[in-house]
């Protein structure tokens, strides 16, 4: 049993960005040397998801605009919108966090042959839910080194 | 637009350069987290359409034995960064403050001073102590920021940074360019008591205390100093501070444009009355 775990910095630009990383994920699955197993990429922060769709840009435009429909930005329902000790800043994001939750911080796809199996039509997104900001995800890759 | 309130102390090229940095950024002053480059400082200040933020330093070397970001440390910063402003600090319990002031503005090129008397510990009125800071910067034609109003470091003490304190500072320096930092919230009356009879005293936005920036800047701004006040009387003294990065750029900005300001009265806040605040010509102080 092989696992290796690769990280990943990504400098996101605007509050709101879908960053395609499935060449960084297939690239860190060759490197690993794991020929039969699974492939887990995972965020490292609470206002970003992992996300998988098409590569189109309004479908992309379309999943922003469902998450801020349905965690919008101005509702003044929102409790967490105070000063956070722990951080010593303005904790003022709770949308972000709603978004995230909704999308969730980690997908998983198979490894056969050395190579990710992925759909024709899939992309694995990181997605910034309140950039911009310097991120971090991984990529876990776990299984067999033969076939 | 220039934001007037930034802490530059979470920039990881300022920790590189001084070992003790981080300490003191998580102690006395109270913000925890991950340094990050300056690049990184730089995308969300491009993305919030911040042309120039003025970065604010602290020494506090008598009452905490620490330096927020050293002056010279600033001055290298800056120094190949046309967007980037440095002021100085100097710490009012040392004698020499007025000389260290000096050499910062003349040999250091920084643009302006920085105080807090609630984390540096001094009398905003002490004769003594502070006075002979506020006639240096009258002699070096610089802007002071101070501190007024809640602190949220751990060993701030509010109390001492009232900005009423200010009243016979300004009255005996007449020619002292100050912003009072926060509105002074809770003292914003005392603030804007200042702000109106006193024709250099400015105040700044980076009003935060609960709820997200815009509830705080709306309580403020809106309905304590009300909008036709601002636009009768402090059109020209109020400034954009963000207070980054005890909150965000791009959320400080949202929560002023949330005023509706008439859109002469809002370049004047976000960007028109720092300049003449600074001196800016073709970009620079």
């Amino acid at each position: 049993m092989k696992s290796v775990v690769t990280r990943m910095t990504v400098q996101t630009r605007a509050e709101t960005e879908m960053i395609n990383v499935t060449d960084n994920v297939k690239l860190a699955v060759t490197e690993s040397g794991v020929r039969q197993g699974v492939a887990y990429v995972t965020t490292m922060h609470t206002t970003t998801g992992i996300t998988v769709n098409e590569c189109l840009p309004d479908v992309e435009d379309d999943i922003i605009g469902m998450l801020e429909r349905l965690a919008p930005a101005e509702d003044l329902s929102y409790r967490h919108a105070r000063f956070l000790p722990s951080d010593g800043g303005m904790a003022v994001n709770s949308h972000c966090h709603q978004r995230a939750a909704i999308l969730g911080p980690q997908v998983a796809f198979p490894i056969e042959l050395g190579e990710l199996v992925l759909g024709g039509r899939q992309t694995i997104y990181f997605v910034e839910l309140d950039g911009p900001l310097l991120r971090n995800f991984v990529i876990h890759m776990i299984g067999d080194e033969n076939e | 637009m220039i934001d007037m309130h930034v802490h530059p102390m979470h920039i990881a090229e300022l920790w590189e350069e001084d070992p003790d940095l981080g300490d003191a950024v998580d102690g006395p002053f109270g913000l925890h987290g991950k340094p990050t480059p300056l690049e990184n400082f730089l995308v969300q200040l491009e993305y919030s359409k911040i042309g120039h933020a003025v970065l604010l330093p602290l020494d506090c070397t008598a009452a905490h034995n620490c330096v927020v970001v050293r002056n010279e440390a600033l001055s290298r910063l800056v120094a190949d960064h046309a967007e980037l402003i440095g002021f100085a600090s100097v710490d009012p319990n040392q004698a020499d403050a007025p000389k260290r002031l000096r050499h910062a503005v003349e040999e250091l090129g920084l643009s302006g001073l920085k105080l807090d008397p609630s984390l540096q510990v001094f009398d905003i009125d002490d004769r003594k102590l502070a006075y002979p800071v506020y006639a240096a910067c009258v002699e070096l034609d610089i802007p002071l920021v101070m501190h007024c109003g809640l602190s949220w470091a751990p060993e701030g003490r509010s109390s001492r940074a009232q900005p009423i304190s200010l009243e016979p500072v300004v009255h005996q320096f007449p020619e002292l360019r100050v912003v009072i930092a926060h509105c002074g919230f809770p003292w914003v009356e005392d603030a804007l008591l200042l702000a109106l009879k006193y024709e250099h005293v400015y105040l700044d936005t980076a009003i935060i205390y609960a709820g997200t920036p815009a509830d705080s800047v709306r309580r403020v701004l809106a309905e304590r100093i009300g909008v036709d006040i601002i636009d009768r009387a402090l059109h020209h003294k109020l400034v954009f501070g963000s207070n980054y990065p005890r909150v965000d750029f791009k959320r400080m900005v949202g929560a002023v444009k949330a005023l509706g300001l008439h859109p002469w009265l809002e370049e004047r806040v976000f960007h028109q009355n720092a300049a003449d605040l600074l001196g800016l010509k073709d970009g620079r102080p």
